[in-house]
């Protein structure tokens, strides 16, 4: 797959984190990029449009992003989700990788991990 | 970020205004450090042989080092060692005070020497990023030996000037902090951390101009109103920062905390049960106030 097949979501309930993540991920080229600001928005929309790789905050309201990976884990065994979040301890860690995320980015986020990560995911696909 | 606190110290000691400190902050990002200042800072020349090479200066036409090396004041290996190094950002402040004729040399030599040997300070503490010589600072300008979270607070306080230099820009002083019951801001967002063992509430406060330009400054953008993406802005720095503190935690000490989402109050009184901190930093744009309290 190429990157401008390449389908993404971002997940964080801050308006600025979204855009800044968003805008970046736009510039690169890819066929499209959803929002969801919360946990729960975060399951409705992969559900709707399974995109090809997520970026989930973890500190949400309504549902935290830890529990949004494991209900999206559960209906797609194979999504792809980045934890991209500003509180990464090591128990955050353990619960990411638990609830089935593959890689755990720690605010404030590089453009270049984030196109890294996007570009592994669109070799693999 | 010894400059931020050198500063603090200048206008505490009533040895420069809060317009010349303001306008220097604002200054110095086009001040280069010249051999005297060095030379002052290191110890290798006295205010006196500097002014006098600058009365020679102006009548020959030879460089500083130069004439100083003639001299006899200085060596030529400690001219070179001096113009090699990346100057320090307190030294910065310090040659734009000069610049500015806020300071004389012989003031400048006076005031920093008073500093080093208040805080018990040496030149190279003063070099690069010592964590515990800052923690020192910190905890000696807040008063804040002694209480039981003392060692947090102070910890707290140092990531978050360096990450107000990191995100937001280095042009601020320190202001003393007060002890609080209650806060009344015309907005204010705020965020808890959870620990075992305590919960403890952090915000950031300030007035809607100085709002919107903490905001410009995070997010690189022009931005004219207080709307949802200005609130937004500044929430992230608030999380941005504490995830920080809390991963340090994490890592250093095994201490697990978590945080919750932020909220925002606008232009209401907060109550505090227990004694809160207000910690205000007084910007070129305006003054933020950050308070820590536990819940």
């Amino acid at each position: 797959m190429t990157i401008n097949e390449v389908t993404v979501m971002v997940c964080d309930d801050s308006m600025f984190a979204r855009k800044k993540l968003t805008n970046y991920i736009l510039s690169l080229g890819v066929k499209a990029c959803y929002e969801a600001e919360d946990g729960e928005k975060a399951v409705d929309n992969y559900k709707e449009y399974k995109p090809n790789i997520v970026f989930m905050d973890i500190v949400m309201p309504k549902k935290t992003g830890i529990d949004a990976v494991k209900e999206i884990i559960g209906f797609d065994p194979d999504a792809k989700i980045v934890m991209a979040s500003s509180v990464g301890t090591q128990n955050h860690l353990k619960d990411a990788i638990n609830a089935g995320a593959f890689e755990f980015l720690q605010k404030p986020i590089s453009n270049e991990q984030v196109q890294k990560l996007i570009e592994t995911v669109a070799e693999g696909e | 970020m010894f400059a931020q606190f050198f500063g603090s110290y200048l206008l505490n000691e009533g040895i420069v205004t809060a317009p010349q400190l303001a306008k220097a902050l604002e200054d110095k990002k086009n001040t280069k450090t010249r051999l005297g200042v060095l030379a002052i800072n290191a110890g290798y020349m006295t205010a006196g042989q500097v002014e006098f090479i600058h009365q020679v200066q102006s009548t020959v036409d030879k460089r500083i080092g130069d004439i100083a090396v003639e001299m006899g004041f200085i060596t030529s290996e400690q001219v070179d060692e001096l113009l090699s190094k990346q100057p320090q950002d307190y030294l910065i402040l310090g040659q734009t005070l000069v610049n500015n004729n806020v300071l004389t040399n012989a003031q400048f030599e006076k005031a920093l020497n008073d500093y080093k040997s208040f805080n018990a300070l040496s030149e190279s503490d003063m070099s690069g990023d010592k964590t515990d010589k800052l923690e020192k600072i910190i905890a000696d300008f807040y008063k804040i030996n002694g209480h039981e979270d003392a060692g947090e607070y102070v910890t707290y306080l140092t990531l978050l000037f360096k990450n107000l230099i990191r995100f937001v820009g280095d042009d601020f002083t320190p202001m003393t902090a007060s002890i609080i019951d209650g806060a009344n801001y015309e907005n204010m967002v705020r965020q808890k951390v959870n620990s075992e063992t305590v919960d403890s509430c952090t915000a950031v406060c300030c007035d809607t101009d100085v709002y919107i330009k903490f905001a410009e400054r995070f997010s690189e953008e022009k931005l004219d109103t207080a709307d949802d993406f200005v609130n937004a802005t500044v929430g992230e720095f608030l999380n941005l920062h504490n995830g920080l503190f809390i991963v340090n935690q994490s890592n250093e000490f095994g201490k697990e905390m978590t945080l919750e989402p932020q909220e925002f109050v606008y232009s209401t009184e907060v109550k505090y049960d227990k004694a809160a901190v207000d910690v205000p930093v007084a910007y070129s744009f305006g003054t933020v106030h950050f308070i820590l309290s536990n819940v």
